[in-house]
């Protein structure tokens, strides 16, 4: 962290400073949410823009519909999962089971449909229920029994993913060519794919949620300093174990909507997932400590990651080597990011 | 200076001359004169901001004087903290420094492992752990995990990692101030074998108990300068705290007598939280402020803790309005109306970052909601108000509370269980690292909040601020409450007599209701209101 002197009684230079209006820049940064700096937001938006006007014209076949589509649906993979674990490490948590979560809710419902005969519905809501039950094991364990997050969803991992082969014994569940509900989430909307109306749906409750309700403001507090959130009476435990319920239910629908895409259940998809969701949010400005962040930064950060991926496969460079990218490009972002910030003194005291 | 005490026959082995220090806007030090002998044993006494901090910093090398000398073994001390080490002055801080979590020999040699052939020689680190340990007389496994020790045992490895560079002046600051009663004799016994040994101690407590147990003289300390320092056989309680305190500061309190009192709002009874609380009964009403006195480390907060509901006590009960709590849980006793504030403001008390706003309504979202979503405009008018009342300074409530004063942060945190509408607020040292003004400022929030018909209990290890903010003080000795003052008959230097224990070792009873000058009828604590 900061090797800022502490300065508990006369903290920060600028409140002996001459009141300042709330200038729209102030105000701006406020409606962004919570600490999150201007510069974050429109530094990932200006590499953005670059990402694009660089792909569009060096990468054969990016600004096709199809492929245009085809990022939205990556992006919904990753985004729907990274809205919750923005609020998850704001919380000072984290959750690395994304991955094995989304592939046994995808054979969980492949499985209801096409094995166990149930009504499309009333698989998906089986899913969703199962997924939010295994989350709340996670957040008990955390919330209860004081087991470290990281701990306890890398048990969650390993324990969802070699359920998920055990039960398939790793070979794909089909479901059927024409399921009505199945297919409009595999259709789109006005164009839009459907998983990408879906993840913006999540992206504008989970703000509203994280600025607009006392869970959400619970949230930063926890996250912020959380003996002291506990001693304000926030039920500390309690929202504790609704963040990891929230996690395994967005599993639990990344999976819904990746069975629809792939018109199978599969034990081995979505390898990977919980790295790619935990860089979007990191390089979208939220704090790996806890108590800052939002979801607009995540939500930028799910952007940016999709887009390099998509870009660096356009590209055609080499697949192995593609990891290598991605991950020094991930480190280089979140680095320029804290450096910015520390700059601008916009951190917080740590 | 005025008296010499019977040991500074011997060469001094450290020494200060004419010392001054001046920290922007304060004078820590003004002309400050102090001799220790080897052997000697001195106890170092003052309120706080007496300078007993910065003449310790001084003889240890954290600081330099801005004036003056410090002189160690003979020779003026020009360098830092290693030289003042290697010259011979070791010091043990409040705080221990100990990693927890290995044992007790790796701490000893922590940095600088005896190397053998094969790596650090385990055998050679444990033998010489023993032989410190065996010199200090003290019966701890150097083998143990330090977190498994006790506290006094931890406080005694503490001591020997300092014995280890052979020190000539030891400096303890406040060693026992963390102990229960119980557990002293043993840091008492080490001090007494190092000063046979020829260390010179200089002691830092205010329990007046093991003061007269070990040490030689006191040197009393006020306001920046030495005030005497006197033989320990030849003063008594009452002289010391004179000295402490000066003449000005036993001003008339503020509060007058017979205040109308409304009901019993919170009732302990024989409340024990080993080792630090030992059946601890009273009572309590609305309308009051009560204050709590004792040292630090007396089971203050331990009590606080206890009554909120964050730590189960082992025996006795809390009711509230005459209802006893079977299971107090903080979530109970917050819907009971109790709230507290922690001492430690930064650390428990307000969320970083998070604006002003929100560290005030975080007690309670439901009054500033609808249907389950915050209301901008609620928060507002909620926090606006209060913020008034308790005269917040800030421009916008919506600025990040680390943009306010430490006084204004410790506003905020209080106002936050003004927002719950709590009616018993518990703060715990509310005044501590606030300026003048923000002190006073705090008296009189409490003072306010109380006539609104609520119960303050006020916890403060300075004893000159209790007779300025509370109808009744009792004073907490070593887990117990041994006496209780009331209103106007409260004096700072009543207070800190109880509190440094100057009656000796007699436990003062205290009824267990208000006396007789409260002429309701809820005092037998039947739930009759």
């Amino acid at each position: 962290m900061t090797t800022t002197v502490d300065t508990s009684s006369h903290p920060g230079s600028d409140h002996s400073a001459p009141p300042p209006r709330p200038n729209p820049f102030t105000r701006a940064r406020r409606a962004i949410g919570g600490n999150t700096t201007l510069v974050n937001i429109v530094g990932l938006l200006v590499a953005i823009v670059l990402l694009y006007a660089y792909l569009t014209f060096n990468a054969v076949g990016f600004m096709t519909a199809a492929n245009q589509s085809g990022l939205l649906r990556d992006a919904a993979l990753i985004g729907v999962a990274a809205t919750g674990m923005t609020l998850v490490i704001i919380a000072g948590e984290i959750d690395v089971s994304t991955g094995p979560a989304v592939a046994l809710s995808s054979v969980i419902v492949a499985s209801g449909i096409s094995q166990w005969g149930l009504p499309t519905w009333l698989a998906i809501l089986l899913t969703l229920a199962i997924g939010a039950a295994w989350g709340s094991i996670a957040g008990i364990l955390r919330a209860r029994f004081a087991v470290p997050s990281f701990i306890a969803t890398l048990g969650l991992w390993s324990v969802l993913r070699g359920l998920a082969q055990f039960v398939t014994n790793a070979l794909p569940v089909q479901i059927p060519d024409s399921d009505p509900i199945m297919d409009v989430l595999n259709g789109s909307v006005l164009g839009i794919p459907t998983p990408a109306i879906v993840m913006i749906l999540a992206f504008v409750v989970f703000g509203f949620i994280a600025r607009k309700t006392p869970f959400g403001r619970s949230v930063f507090a926890i996250g912020g300093n959380a003996p002291a959130a506990r001693l304000a009476g926030i039920p500390v435990r309690r929202v504790r174990v609704a963040l990891f319920a929230i996690m395994g239910l967005l599993g639990a629908v990344s999976g819904v909507l990746l069975t629809a895409r792939l018109g199978s259940g599969n034990s081995t998809a979505a390898n990977g997932l919980e790295f790619d969701v935990i860089a979007a949010v990191v390089v979208g400005g939220t704090a790996m400590t806890g108590g800052r962040g939002s979801l607009i930064g995540t939500f930028l950060g799910v952007i940016f990651i999709t887009l390099i991926g998509n870009g660096l496969v356009l590209l055609g460079v080499n697949s192995f080597l593609q990891n290598v990218v991605r991950g020094v490009i991930i480190v280089l972002a979140v680095l320029l990011n804290v450096t910015l910030s520390r700059r601008r003194g916009s951190r917080e005291d740590d | 200076m005025t008296s010499a005490p019977p040991s500074s026959t011997r060469p001094a082995i450290a020494e200060v001359r004419g010392a001054r220090k001046q920290y922007p806007g304060v004078v820590a030090l003004d002309d400050v004169d102090f001799t220790i002998a080897p052997g000697e044993v001195r106890a170092l006494l003052g309120q706080n901001g007496a300078g007993k901090s910065t003449l310790i910093r001084l003889l240890s090398g954290v600081e330099t004087p801005d004036a003056g000398t410090v002189i160690i073994d003979g020779a003026p001390l020009a360098g830092g903290v290693a030289e003042a080490g290697r010259r011979g002055v070791a010091t043990c801080y409040q705080e221990l420094s100990l990693v927890r979590e290995i044992t007790v020999a790796e701490n000893l040699s922590l940095g600088a492992w005896p190397i053998g052939l094969f790596g650090i020689d385990r055998k050679r680190m444990i033998a010489s752990a023993r032989a410190t340990l065996a010199r200090l007389g003290a019966d701890i496994d150097p083998e143990a995990i330090v977190g498994s020790l006790t506290l006094a045992q931890q406080q005694i490895v503490e001591m020997a990692r300092a014995v280890q560079e052979e020190p000539k002046l030891l400096i303890l600051d406040e060693p026992t101030s963390a102990l229960a009663a119980a557990e002293v004799d043993l840091v008492l016994a080490t001090v007494r074998r190092l000063s046979a040994e020829g260390v010179a101690v200089l002691y830092v407590s205010h329990r007046m108990e093991e003061i007269r147990q070990i040490a030689d003289s006191a040197t009393v300390m006020r306001n920046g300068r030495v005030v005497e320092t006197v033989s320990i056989a030849g003063a008594d309680t009452g002289r010391i705290i004179h000295l402490m305190l000066g003449e000005a500061l036993d001003a008339a309190p503020a509060i007058s007598a017979g205040r109308p009192l409304g009901e019993v709002l919170l009732e302990v009874r024989e409340l024990s939280l080993p080792p630090k609380l030992e059946s601890v009964t009273f009572t309590a009403r609305a309308g009051e402020v009560l204050g709590i006195a004792g040292l630090l480390g007396t089971g203050r907060t331990e009590l606080l803790r206890a009554i909120a509901g964050y730590e189960r006590a082992k025996s006795g009960e809390v009711a509230v309005r005459g209802v006893p709590e079977p299971r107090p849980t903080v979530s109970r006793m917050r819907r009971l109306g109790v709230g507290m504030t922690p001492e430690d403001r930064k650390g428990s008390g307000i969320i970083p970052g998070l604006g002003i706003d929100e560290n005030i309504v975080m007690s309670d979202y439901r009054s500033v909601s609808a249907g389950g979503v915050l209301v901008a405009a609620r928060i507002r008018t909620a926090t606006k108000a209060l913020a008034q009342r308790l005269a917040i300074k800030a421009d916008n409530l919506s600025r990040p509370i680390t943009t306010l004063s430490g006084g204004n942060q410790q506003k905020a945190v209080i106002a936050r269980w003004l927002h719950a509408d709590s009616d018993i607020l518990l703060l715990d040292e509310p005044t501590r690292g606030v300026d003048v003004r923000a002190k006073a400022q705090i008296y009189d929030i409490m003072r306010q909040v109380a006539d609104s018909g609520k119960l303050v209990v006020f916890v403060s290890s300075e004893a000159e601020e209790l007779p300025l903010a509370c109808d009744r003080v009792l004073v907490l000795r070593d887990g117990r409450i041994r006496e209780e003052f009331r209103a106007p008959d409260i004096t700072v230097a009543d207070v800190l007599a109880a509190s440094m224990g100057a009656h000796g070792g007699t436990p003062v009873a205290v009824p267990a209701a208000p006396s007789s000058t409260h002429p309701t009828a809820a005092d037998s604590g039947v739930p009759s209101e």
